[in-house]
């Protein structure tokens, strides 16, 4: 089974490669060494042989005769591994170290230069043999000269030879195997940087990978930004039919609600309160759909933005002020006029808008916007004296939110909205006890 | 009374149309902006009642027409497009009050009643007290000619002190004037009100004499 990693897969086969491409070597290094030596020898050999034929003559009966018998030393030590022998077919002389034995006649056919054997020799040796005719005088018999040496250290040494080859050899493959793996995590290393902005970009659909490490990555990443553009603009596709939707959603429900209203002048007043129900969880929807889809695209916005508090507050006030409901209430604002926060302008109104007008509607005499900067960033708060909420509730409000699509309109709403805008800006938005009293809804920009 | 209704849409205008006739208006309704522009020039209403989606021309360039011609009667926006900015922008194109769609009828109702008795119950009138002018119908105010938007309760807490000819108006009665006897006690929002409307205006229109309360300096700034 192929491997799942594409690492492992890389280096196995290339360790593999390396491995039977250093065996080969192996193979013929130890052949060239071995060839190499057994030519030395051979020519050692040879030059042993040709001083015996300068040295050989013929008796009188036609045995061989040698004036001077070859220098080594070890042609007269018995069993000593180096042998000579020349044979007429009247006789034939050997070396001192052959002793009582002799050197086995040749089966092949004879030609005018050195031929090589490795015949077993005496002594329960291998030989390696050389072996040529000669004729020392024109109308002579024919003389056969053999020198051999015994092939055990030749073949020591061939064996040694391979064993410390392999052994440098596995030391080269580990050292081959090693780069290998690098240049694998080095070429992996790209995509694994491509990987991480995959990740950034699967947050935030404006991401895109920056430009590609290497060029044969570009279409890859090409490929990458393609679908992201594509993405973002399916995305802002589908906010913007949800957003229209929400809006034509809202006249034919204040239509429906007239009918509604109809139906209970004619006397169908559970059916009227039913309609009534469904409508308010339609524009309850709706407004929390509209304030999804104002949220998304804020995450979606790529620009700076910064927007003054205090014009947002002032407006937002202006228009709440308007509704019979705060007749008894004061806004108080205090936020300095230099308190700029990370928001586009009409977001804030939104975010300003759906704090104030929560508090307003459960404020009993005052309602306090307040803004600043602090140590841990820019604040803006909002605080009511109304019955407020208590601290056990306070977590389970921003979820009642999501909740008020069935059960319709009222407290959460507001909250939940703001929670969304706010988190949305990348702000962070938590509930306390006012010192007024009532609820203090409090977002906070980190710096 | 009568009231002004632009809608373009049949069953929401029908609707607006019976539940403001119930409440005792005499009701126009108009089906498209030039339409509305033209009998709110021409006509004297008690209120409008204008949708900003609509035919020809739409509801804030309506509403800023108007209000260029000095037509002053109280408008309130009813709108599908809820959104702040929206609403900001209707407030300062010169509406009264915004309400999105869609409404409770009864509400829209209390909010038309409540605009008509604001505007309708007192003259046309100002009150002037140094740099300081109440406008009683438009319940707003300038300061040293400069506009000033006043909320309901700011408005009172001014025009009860304006006619005090000067005498200083301790916290106490003016939170029983604005909030009722039974909650004469609670001064804290007197003091925010004060702090908030001379922020709005000068910080020396409303004077604090110790041991007495408020009242509107007459100097000059």
């Amino acid at each position: 089974m192929k491997p799942r990693s594409l690492r492992v897969r890389l280096l196995l086969s290339a360790t593999a490669a390396i491995f039977v491409a250093l065996a080969f070597a192996w193979f013929v290094m130890t052949k060239l060494f071995e060839r190499h030596i057994e030519r030395r020898v051979h020519a050692d050999l040879a030059r042993e042989g040709m001083q015996l034929a300068a040295n050989l003559s013929i008796g009188p009966r036609g045995e061989p005769r040698l004036s001077r018998e070859p220098g080594d030393v070890r042609f007269s030590e018995p069993a000593s591994g180096m042998y000579w022998q020349v044979t007429t077919s009247a006789g034939d002389l050997r070396s001192r170290s052959l002793w009582d034995q002799s050197l086995a006649a040749t089966q092949l056919p004879r030609k005018p230069e050195w031929n090589t054997r490795f015949p077993q020799g005496p002594f329960e040796e291998q030989l390696l043999l050389i072996e040529r005719e000669v004729k020392p005088d024109r109308d002579g018999p024919e003389v056969l000269i053999q020198v051999a040496t015994e092939n055990k250290s030749l073949q020591e040494a061939r064996r040694e030879f391979g064993a410390e080859l392999a052994m440098f050899l596995v030391l080269l493959w580990a050292i081959l195997s090693g780069a290998a793996w690098t240049q694998v995590a080095l070429g992996l290393k790209p995509l694994a940087r491509i990987r991480e902005q995959v990740n950034d970009l699967k947050r935030s659909s404006r991401e895109r990978v920056s430009d590609a490490p290497a060029r044969e990555i570009e279409p890859l990443v090409r490929a990458i930004n393609e679908l992201a553009d594509a993405r973002e603009v399916d995305l802002a596709r589908a906010r913007r039919r949800a957003a229209n939707l929400a809006h034509a959603l809202k006249t034919p429900l204040a239509a429906i609600a007239a009918q509604g209203r109809r139906v209970r002048e004619a006397g169908a007043t559970d059916a009227a309160d039913g309609l009534d129900r469904s409508i308010a969880a339609a524009s309850a929807a709706v407004d929390r759909e509209l304030a999804r889809s104002r949220a998304a695209e804020i995450r979606a916005a790529a620009t700076e933005v910064s927007a003054a508090v205090l014009p947002a507050a002032e407006s937002v006030v202006g228009v709440v002020e308007r509704a019979e409901f705060v007749a008894k209430l004061v806004f108080e604002v205090e936020v300095p006029p230099d308190l700029f926060v990370p928001v586009a302008a009409e977001d804030l109104l939104e975010l300003m808008g759906a704090l104030v007008e929560n508090a307003a509607r459960y404020a009993r005499r005052r309602v306090l916007i307040f803004g600043d900067r602090t140590a841990e960033g820019r604040t803006m708060s909002v605080e009511d004296d109304g019955p407020g909420i208590e601290p056990t509730q306070m977590s389970a409000v921003f979820e009642r939110g999501a909740r008020l699509d069935e059960s319709g309109g009222g407290h959460g709403l507001g909250l939940a909205i703001a929670k969304d805008l706010a988190e949305a800006t990348g702000a962070e938005i938590c509930l306390a006890r006012s010192k007024l009293g009532g609820l203090k809804v409090a977002v906070l920009w980190r710096n | 009374m009568r009231a002004l209704i632009i809608e373009d849409e049949a069953a929401v205008a029908d609707d607006l149309v019976r539940a403001l006739q119930a409440a005792g208006f005499v009701v126009d309704l108009a089906r498209d902006g030039d339409n509305a522009w033209f009998r709110g020039s021409t006509e004297d209403y008690d209120v409008a009642i204008l949708d900003l989606g609509l035919p020809r021309l739409d509801g804030l360039s309506v509403l800023r027409r108007w209000r260029a011609d000095n037509r002053a009667f109280p408008v309130i926006i009813v709108s599908a497009r809820n959104d702040w900015t929206e609403k900001v922008a209707g407030i300062e194109a010169g509406a009264d009050d915004y309400l999105g769609k869609p409404f409770e009828i009864a509400e829209l109702v209390a909010r038309v009643r409540g605009l008509v008795r604001r505007a309708g119950g007192r003259a046309s009138s100002s009150i002037r007290m140094g740099s300081l002018v109440l406008d009683t119908h438009r319940m707003s105010a300038t300061y040293a000619g400069r506009p000033v938007r006043l909320s309901q309760l700011e408005f009172r807490f001014l025009h009860y002190v304006a006619h005090q000819g000067g005498r200083a108006v301790s916290a106490g009665e003016l939170a029983e004037h604005l909030y009722g006897a039974e909650e004469a006690g609670d001064t804290n929002a007197i003091e925010a009100l004060v702090v908030r409307l001379r922020r709005k205006l000068a910080p020396q229109v409303i004077e604090t004499r110790r041991g007495f309360g408020y009242c509107i300096a007459g100097d000059s700034p």
